[in-house]
């Protein structure tokens, strides 16, 4: 008996659930990728003015501290601290 | 703006072949030795028709990464973050949104309150003058 179900269990999984695994994994993969391209436009927009946006503060913060000593920018976890004006962020 | 970035491309400029595996590690942002490795344990290890197959197949279908895709090595790996996952991308340039606009109100409350103490002083100055 054991003999016919072995093969027949091994054969289903390949056939069966190695396909199905693989299906549901594209088709996951593909639901969550489903970025249009106007999406990926303003994305890229919306970074892009993030990081101008980002630099200049930090100009405007390097700025004010320097005029008035007891301003201290509140520097997030993300900025390494207090660095001289040439500074690649 | 006139490529998309959330194609896979042939990444002719570190090509061994034809791209594919090169391609594939700009893709994910996995270091493309380990990509090649693992191709090749992938056809050693009995993939070995398929696997070719899959490589002409992706090198004839994908096109070249036109040049200038990214401007920065930073943007390359925000791209590959939003290919990996869209929505954690969008909600990391929200949090920098935020950031920016925490910072701004910190300014701007430091500004408003040292302005109403100058006001202040202006206007003690000007009242023995009435």
């Amino acid at each position: 008996m054991e003999d016919i179900l072995v093969p027949i269990a091994v054969v289903g999984m390949l056939f069966i659930g190695l396909p199905w695994v693989i299906l549901y994994h594209i088709t996951k993969w593909r639901t969550a990728s489903s970025l249009t391209r106007e999406d990926e436009d303003l994305l890229d927009a919306l970074n892009d003015t993030a990081r101008r946006l980002e630099e200049r503060l930090m100009t405007v913060e390097r700025i004010i501290a320097a005029d008035h000593p007891d301003f201290t920018p509140h520097r997030g976890a993300s900025q390494p601290d207090a660095a001289p004006l040439s500074r690649s962020y | 703006m006139s490529a998309s970035r959330t194609k896979f491309y042939l990444d002719k400029q570190n090509a061994k072949w034809s791209g594919v595996c090169s391609g594939l590690a700009d893709y994910t942002g996995i270091d493309v030795t380990w990509v090649r490795v693992g191709a090749i344990v992938l056809t050693i290890m009995g993939g070995f028709p398929w696997t070719l197959i899959a490589y002409f197949v992706a090198a004839w279908l994908a096109d070249p990464k036109p040049r200038g895709l990214y401007e920065s090595a930073e943007d390359a790996k925000f791209w590959q973050g939003v290919r990996a996952n869209p929505s954690r991308s969008t909600r990391e340039v929200r949090s920098r949104f935020r950031d920016i606009d925490r910072r701004l109100s910190d300014i701007e409350v430091y500004y408003t309150s040292s302005n109403s103490r100058l006001a202040r002083e202006i206007d003690a100055l000007r009242d023995p003058a009435k």
